[in-house]
């Protein structure tokens, strides 16, 4: 068990910066996902982790020792790929047997080894069979096997379930989180996929063009998005984003967008009279208006319904002066569902409300005092 | 539409095929009826003598030695091709940029393209004990000059060289370009399970090219039995008969020696079967 320090770690290939000034602590035990789009550079660093991608600039400690001119194998990592990366001429047994046989690891030593890593994967009765043989779910466990009887200090994970369909994925996805509970391993995930990060990270850093835009719990990242992209990034269906203007209300904050109007309390954002500023909704936070409610509320017409078994996605295009007005997503529960073409007045809690600034992306919440 | 499509295939395959067919089969007919003859170039008649000439081939000791000398010969030359053109392949693909790769792999290809006869020929005079290249180094530091060709010792070996220059770069050629198209991952993945460089290679790169690799093999154990033009050139069987194949027996008894032509096409009958039946059961082995 180790700790992972990565300190100014940089990458680049050329002139072309993959990765700018990348700062992590991961504590031990921990299980730290990457996420982000694709080419955000998540995968390079995972690969400077684990040696097989050359380090541009900055250091890679694990358990305390940097490791930049380590080789691979003496990092004490082990790594599962998208593709698997099985020995494709080897049964599962010699795949899984691989690395401790390279270690001088005692024949009976390997099968007692091989044997309780399998029994834990449930690979036992395919020992014998060759890679090509299996199904794509349990060639991951395979892999998995692999890296898990190296007894490493830290597990790598690149795209594990990317190649897996999505009903083996949630699977394999809930086998990885039993998983790290029963080894706690340090844990690096690397994902595109919001629902993998969500579910399995004790953190998430979720990364955008080489830099990190977020670090924080699943529910900080959720909650408290710290900038624009985050906020468009995390949550599905995607968050509503409106350009606002910012206003002086006196004792409230007013945004305006052409019609719609939005009223919040001072205390919550760090605003100026006349910034221009996004407001996010998620579509979930909106609820219908009482028919005596006046501020933000958004009215509409309901363009689109799509039903989606529990909820129903709403497509609104709201009631506005403006011709620059965006269809707004709302979900609501399924049975709940109005018509296409039923008018609909839609508000949502200040609480749930997130500002950013237009200029910086950066959010305009105020700390939190706690 | 099917049925079609097949008469169409076969009227233009059909003359090629027959071409092929008379090509291939009406000189081996041929010279088995000649093997159960005992026809030589001296006179026009002859009678037929059943298994007689392929009987008397077991007790002439030169054609035991030729027999021996050949299966030497494809032993050394296949081995050494195979094992430097392995071994080539992996240096270049370790320690060279892709570019330079390719500017070798064009200059690896060169020896294969000249026609055997010239490279026969250029190595003999690389080999010339006093005015050859190869021997210089040698001779300058001894004083003696070095014979490699006349040594019965070292004339096969030395003959084998060559084979090797030419085949084992071209193999090598194909066989980096068969490691660059392998995917990247096991590799990856044995680095970080504790393999050393060489151990990535035995464990897992060469046994992922084991298909092409009998391939090559097989194309190399074929190409090896017509060495006839390399060693004719370079020792003529010599010294002695220490380089004189089956194929060179067969001719130097049916042209050269006696004309005893039907004798001749008895050792080429009797190879044709043996190595027929060799390969076929190699390749049956080798594929189960």
């Amino acid at each position: 068990m180790a700790k992972i320090s990565c300190s100014n770690l940089k990458k680049s290939y050329g002139s072309v910066e993959i990765v700018r000034d990348f700062n992590l602590e991961v504590d031990d035990h921990e299980f730290v996902v990457f996420l982000g789009p694709s080419g955000c550079g998540k995968s390079t660093i995972l690969r400077m982790i684990a040696g097989l991608e050359d380090i541009s600039g900055g250091t890679v400690a694990i358990g305390g020792a940097v490791v930049n001119d380590l080789l691979p194998r003496d990092r004490n990592v082990a790594m599962v790929f998208q593709n698997y990366a099985l020995y494709p001429h080897m049964s599962v047994f010699d795949n899984i047997a691989f690395g401790l046989r390279r270690m001088k690891v005692s024949t009976a030593e390997i099968d007692r080894r091989v044997q309780d890593v399998s029994a834990i994967l449930g690979l036992g009765p395919y020992l014998l069979r060759h890679p090509t043989q299996l199904s794509g779910g349990q060639q991951q466990r395979v892999a998995i096997a692999r890296a898990m009887i190296k007894t490493p200090q830290v597990f790598l994970f690149d795209e594990p379930l990317s190649n897996l369909d999505a009903k083996l994925r949630n699977h394999m996805r809930v086998e990885i989180a039993r998983l790290h509970k029963r080894l706690e391993t340090t844990t690096i995930y690397v994902t595109h996929d919001q629902l993998e990060a969500m579910t399995l990270g004790d953190r998430i850093v979720l990364l955008n063009g080489g830099v990190i835009e977020q670090v924080g719990t699943p529910a900080e990242i959720y909650e408290r998005p710290r900038t624009l992209f985050v906020a468009g990034f995390i949550g599905t269906p995607n968050m509503n984003l409106i350009s606002v203007t910012i206003s002086d209300g006196g004792d409230r904050w007013r945004a305006t967008s052409g019609a719609l109007s939005f009223a919040f309390v001072r205390e919550r954002f760090d605003l100026k009279d006349g910034q221009k500023a996004v407001l996010g909704v998620r579509p979930s936070n909106f609820v219908e208006a009482a028919p005596s409610a006046t501020d933000n509320v958004v009215e509409g017409t309901v363009d689109l319904v799509e039903y989606m078994g529990d909820a129903a996605l709403l497509d609104v295009a709201p009631r506005s002066g403006s011709s620059d007005a965006r269809q707004i997503a709302v979900l609501v529960e399924a049975h709940r569902s109005p018509r296409p073409g039923a008018a609909i007045r839609l508000t949502f809690d200040e609480g749930d409300v997130h500002l950013f600034d237009e200029r910086t992306g950066l959010s305009l919440l105020k700390p939190r005092s706690n | 539409m099917r049925a079609k499509n097949n008469y169409l295939a076969a009227t233009f395959i059909t003359p090629t095929m027959l071409v092929l067919a008379v090509l291939a089969f009406v000189p081996t007919i041929y010279a088995i009826n000649i093997s159960l003859q005992d026809r030589e170039l001296s006179g026009s008649d002859a009678n037929y003598v059943g298994l007689s000439n392929f009987i008397q081939l077991f007790s002439d000791r030169r054609f035991l030695n030729a027999a021996f000398v050949s299966l030497k010969w494809e032993l050394v030359t296949v081995s050494a091709t195979m094992i430097i053109a392995v071994l080539l392949a992996i240096m270049m693909f370790e320690a060279l940029s892709p570019r330079l790769r390719n500017a070798l792999s064009l200059v690896f290809l060169m020896p294969v393209l000249l026609p055997r006869v010239s490279a026969a020929y250029v190595w003999k005079f690389a080999f010339h004990p006093l005015f050859g290249l190869a021997t210089y180094p040698y001779k300058a530091l001894t004083g003696q000059p070095l014979d490699l060709l006349s040594n019965p010792n070292t004339a096969l070996a030395t003959v084998a060289l060559v084979d090797a220059w030419q085949w084992a770069l071209f193999f090598a050629v194909i066989i980096v370009k068969l490691l660059e198209t392998l995917p990247p991952q096991p590799f990856e993945a044995a680095k970080l399970d504790h393999a050393r460089t060489w151990e990535i290679y035995a464990y897992v790169a060469i046994p992922m090219l084991k298909a092409p690799l009998i391939s090559l093999t097989f194309v190399k154990m074929i190409e090896s039995l017509r060495a006839f033009d390399l060693i004719y050139v370079m020792t003529r069987g010599g010294p002695g008969i220490t380089t004189e194949t089956l194929d060179m027996y067969a001719f130097s008894q049916g042209f050269i020696e006696s004309g005893k032509i039907s004798y001749a096409s008895s050792m080429a009958v009797l190879m044709m079967i043996v190595t027929t039946v060799a390969f076929t059961i190699l390749w049956k082995r080798v594929r189960t």
